[in-house]
């Protein structure tokens, strides 16, 4: 392992330290860890975009004589008028452009997308099922589904049979959250386990080079 | 005060140091808690394993490096998978955080065990900004959103890509994701353009893909590091994610125990406070 390898493990050891100090209380180290990661991420943000977008597909195509690339490159200036407030008017035109290529892309790619596979898959649920099992799985598909939407329709009141209905999607929304929370539970420990590793393995690895 | 109050007083550090030791402890006495394999990543497994050998795969590193925990086991364990096949892989990223060094650095590292020259079987295309565009855009022509690769080699330079112009002669997507670019890659790619396609997800995100995976729109998830663990096994190569499941189990057990604890004595306090008050 080189000497570069050996510095780059430990300062990612110091920051990744710095960081979990916070968890006995707020600290120095803690802050500066913080304050150099919001500042890098920044800067390499800024950077990368300005490499990858203005440079190589707006600057360097327009050269090359797609000259007409210079109508996008307005627009994406015209955002800048925002700034003063004679001129932010001309900041509603990329915005319009924006928001309406949005809407329409969304618009096909949600319906495609999502909506019409997920009904299509939730209603074969029934057309593919076999035996008792699977008849028992698709109705409990069907109820969720159905339970869930109506505690979503809030044009009437919950009451009756449309308020017993309701009352049964919270349970489901309840069973959902229940399992999103325990895969929360996982991930999260799943990042500990990654930083524990990396402590463990590769910093306190480093010890018999110096040592 | 009683035991419960005190155990309802607690500082918080406490719970702290006792995952820490949850966490710590099976590192250096490992455990070898068995891990099954489910469903999702074995469809996932056949799915990669019946892909013609040779064939085109986009791996794509849509992750930033706070998640590598969860889905770096991923990206390397679908690299050996695919390199075995003699599959070419192209990498991309649709994140400007890490996504393109860190697809540099896996696959690269895996290439020089499979004798992988870059270029011939795999390419990193890198980083572009705005997923829409982007996806759309590759399902006219690759070489029109990436003219270059990360380093900046025109794509016409690079053997493995003449074969390639867009999603047509690609006949499988891996995306590895920790945010919301995989709905884009479903919506749009495989909604659009039929490419198979399976997702590596981190834990959190791993419930919602399930509506998707029981919808056919991708073939199998790999959900956190335990979907991670079970593809390391399935391929016979246990790494890090095999390793972390053992300390998964002991903090899980942990917080179970914490939860069972505090629900206790809340009730037990509650009770109490009844009574007091009758």
């Amino acid at each position: 392992m080189s000497g570069i390898e050996i510095l780059q493990i430990w300062i990612i050891a110091f920051f990744t330290l710095a960081l979990f100090s916070f968890l006995y209380k707020d600290n120095p180290f803690y802050r500066l860890a913080e304050n150099i990661f919001a500042g890098l991420t920044t800067g390499y943000q800024v950077s990368l975009i300005w490499d990858t977008v203005i440079i190589q597909k707006l600057w360097d195509p327009m050269m090359g004589g797609q000259w007409w690339l210079f109508l996008p490159g307005l627009l994406g200036l015209m955002m800048f008028s925002r700034f003063s407030p004679k001129i932010s008017w001309m900041s509603r035109v990329p915005l319009a452009v924006v928001m309406g290529i949005t809407a329409g892309i969304f618009l096909t790619t949600q319906l495609h997308g999502f909506v019409l596979p997920q009904m299509q898959a939730t209603m074969n649920t029934f057309v593919t099922a076999k035996g008792f099992a699977d008849y028992f799985l698709a109705s409990l598909i069907a109820v969720g589904v159905i339970s869930t939407m109506i505690y979503f329709y809030f044009s009437h009141e919950h009451v009756g049979v449309l308020g017993v209905t309701a009352k049964l999607g919270i349970w489901f929304i309840m069973i959902s959250f229940g399992a999103h929370f325990g895969y929360t539970v996982m991930g999260r420990v799943s990042l500990l386990i990654g930083r524990t590793q990396f402590l463990i393995e590769d910093w306190i690895g480093t010890f018999s080079y110096i040592l | 005060m009683t035991i419960w109050e005190r155990f309802d007083n607690m500082d918080r550090r406490w719970v702290y140091l006792m995952v820490a030791l949850a966490v710590i402890i099976p590192f250096l006495v490992p455990m070898k808690f068995d891990i099954s394999i489910t469903p999702e990543v074995q469809s996932f497994y056949d799915a990669v394993d019946n892909l013609p050998d040779s064939c085109t795969v986009m791996l794509v590193f849509d992750y930033y490096p706070s998640t590598a925990a969860e889905c770096e086991p991923m990206a390397i364990v679908a690299a050996h998978h695919l390199f075995r096949k003699d599959c070419k892989i192209i990498t991309l990223s649709n994140i400007p955080y890490g996504g393109p060094s860190m697809a540099e650095t896996v696959t690269r590292a895996i290439a020089k065990e499979y004798d992988k020259k870059y270029g011939e079987d795999f390419v990193n295309l890198g980083f572009k900004y705005g997923p829409i565009a982007v996806l759309k855009g590759m399902g006219i022509s690759i070489e029109s959103i990436f003219p270059t690769d990360n380093s900046g080699t025109p794509l016409a330079e690079l053997p493995m890509m003449d074969s390639v112009t867009n999603y047509e002669q690609v006949s499988f997507i891996f995306e590895i994701a920790d945010n919301a670019t995989a709905d884009y890659w479903i919506s749009i790619v495989n909604a659009g353009y039929g490419v198979p396609m399976g997702v590596g997800c981190t834990a959190v995100m791993a419930p919602k893909f399930y509506a998707f995976l029981g919808a056919n729109q991708i073939v199998g998830l790999l959900g956190g590091m335990k979907g991670a663990a079970e593809y390391e096994i399935l391929i016979g190569k246990p790494g890090t994610a095999y390793r972390g499941m053992d300390v998964q189990s002991m903090v899980h057990f942990v917080i179970i125990a914490l939860v069972i604890i505090g629900n206790i004595g809340f009730f037990v306090t509650k009770r109490r406070n009844r009574k007091k008050s009758a």
